[in-house]
């Protein structure tokens, strides 16, 4: 028999052994995890992002098509790492704070199209007809005034181009009439409602959105993942 | 003259080794290293560890290269993956290496486990060496991850960004695991930076002492114990059958009767005794 422990030990020196243990053990282990694992501490238990909560310009709403989706790149500022804030406003000039890195992320911006069926997630989309650009767009590109605004907020799909399923960007083919992702074959229709494919939902919307005096849309960086289950969801990129 | 250096050589040389084995004991180590016997049957299927343990030093040594030029930031990762590849002499090759034999490495991994599997090689004693084996595995699986992401290009920003979306699907969990690897709530530049910390040091740290430990299980239980002992056992089997046969055979003689009829009459008897 292979024998470890060749002198017994007392209950009172196994105790202390066991009581020291923890506290070296704690003073050895907490700092690296916490080290290690700030940015888990950070964003799921303080709520903090890295991605700047300001309103980003997107582009005036005038540019999106009638009949289709149109694109638009916006560049959160991003402070993660070397974009950190603190850093920035102690050393203005430093090289920490010369990093190009931002968030880049896409926007589809469609005009709602009138759902005629609804349609059942997993099962068939919905059949939809044509998108309803509002007419007095036509008119003027500025100016609008509070109704025209929120008229304006409720026709426009403000669409991620991340994929629901595992965050591949989408892009919208006309000839299908279709939103296609091209790593697994997710298809969404012009209001981002899931066609086929496995995305579990559809596309993820802007829920923080505005349309300016000047006709332009701003948004911020949130997404209507539902509130409770963020833990489970695939995290949007 | 020649015939004397010749013998002086041997002697020096025989001085060295006798002095490496004093103090080291390394000679009968090698020894025992490469003089093993192995069986005939299959031989080539024991050459897949040696495989593995070939390229994952080729990764090892490409890797440390690589290193000399790669800049794990946002800004310059993927200028310098293309100052490697077009500048830096040997580049293409160097990164070829890496990048083929980590290929190759998963495919030999693959085939060496199902080579173990299907031989019987993890059964006692040598459980627990299938065990660290598949750890093994699950950390090469984590390398070829997290050295994806390193170049910095769509192909690899996609993959692990469809990667780490894939393990937030895991319950409980997920998102903490995704937050721990982004380093944050998106793609940036701490992930780039944990990639390449958990690429280049951590993973490489964990699986060197474990690939130590694979090879001494290995040699605690020899390579081809199973094997020699299931063919051992067939021996053994097809020797008791022999010894049976005989046997039979002997006892046959000795009633002065072939074996067919003394059963027959066996038979007979069994019957009349039903009978009465």
């Amino acid at each position: 028999m292979a024998e470890l422990q060749k002198d017994p030990i007392t209950r009172s020196d196994f105790l202390g052994f066991g009581v020291m243990g923890a506290i070296v053990g704690a003073i050895l282990t907490i700092p690296p995890a916490a080290f290690v694992l700030s940015p888990v501490i950070k964003t799921d238990l303080l709520g903090e992002s890295d991605v700047g909560s300001g309103w980003v310009e997107v582009a005036s709403v005038s540019e999106v098509s009638a009949e289709e989706p149109s694109h638009f790149k916006v560049e959160f500022p991003l402070e993660q790492v070397y974009g950190e804030r603190a850093i920035q406003k102690k050393y203005p000039g430093s090289q920490k704070s010369d990093m190009k890195y931002k968030l880049d992320n896409a926007i589809w911006l469609s005009w709602k199209a009138p759902i005629k069926q609804q349609g059942r997630q997993g099962s068939t989309g919905d059949i939809v007809g044509k998108p309803e650009r509002p007419a007095f767009l036509d008119q003027k590109s500025e100016g609008f005034t509070e109704s025209e605004r929120k008229e304006i907020m409720s026709r426009l799909n403000v669409l991620s181009n991340s994929c629901a399923h595992l965050g591949c960007p989408v892009r919208w083919f006309p000839h299908e009439q279709l939103f296609l992702c091209p790593c697994h074959g997710g298809m969404y229709d012009i209001n981002g409602g899931w066609v086929g494919g496995p995305p579990p939902r559809g596309m993820y919307r802007y829920t923080e959105a505005e349309v300016r005096e000047n006709g332009k849309l701003y948004v911020r960086h949130k997404y209507d993942i539902e509130p409770g289950l963020d833990k489970q969801q695939p995290y949007v990129v | 003259m020649i015939g004397r250096i010749k013998t002086q050589t041997v002697e020096a040389s025989q001085f060295l080794v006798d002095w490496m084995e004093h103090r080291t004991g390394i000679v009968t180590m090698l020894e025992h290293f490469l003089y093993e016997p192995v069986p005939k049957r299959g031989a080539w299927l024991y050459t897949l560890g040696s495989a593995v343990l070939f390229t994952i030093t080729l990764q090892f040594l490409t890797g440390i290269l690589l290193l000399f030029y790669y800049a794990p930031t946002t800004d310059d990762a993927w200028n310098s993956v293309e100052y490697i590849m077009t500048d830096a002499y040997f580049g293409q090759l160097i990164r070829g290496i890496h990048y083929w034999s980590a290929n190759f490495l998963m495919a030999f991994i693959g085939l060496h486990m199902g080579q173990v599997f299907f031989s019987g090689g993890y059964k006692s004693p040598r459980e627990l060496n299938w065990i660290v084996g598949v750890i093994l595995l699950l950390l090469v699986v984590g390398l070829s991850f997290t050295g994806y992401l390193l170049r910095w290009d769509q192909d690899g920003f996609w993959a692990s960004v469809v990667g780490m979306k894939i393990g937030s699907y895991s319950p409980f969990v997920g998102g903490y695991v995704i937050h721990f690897l982004l380093g944050g709530d998106v793609v940036g530049p701490a992930t780039l930076s944990r990639f390449f910390a958990i690429h280049v040091w951590l993973l490489p740290a964990m699986i060197a002492p474990l690939i130590g430990a694979h090879l001494f299980l290995l040699r605690r239980h020899g390579v081809f114990g199973s094997e020699f002992e299931y063919t051992d056992r067939i021996a053994k089997l097809h020797e008791r059958q022999r010894l049976e046969e005989y046997a039979r055979y002997e006892a046959d003689e000795d009633e002065g009767e072939p074996y067919v009829g003394r059963r027959d009459r066996a038979d007979r008897e069994g019957y009349e005794r039903d009978g009465e």
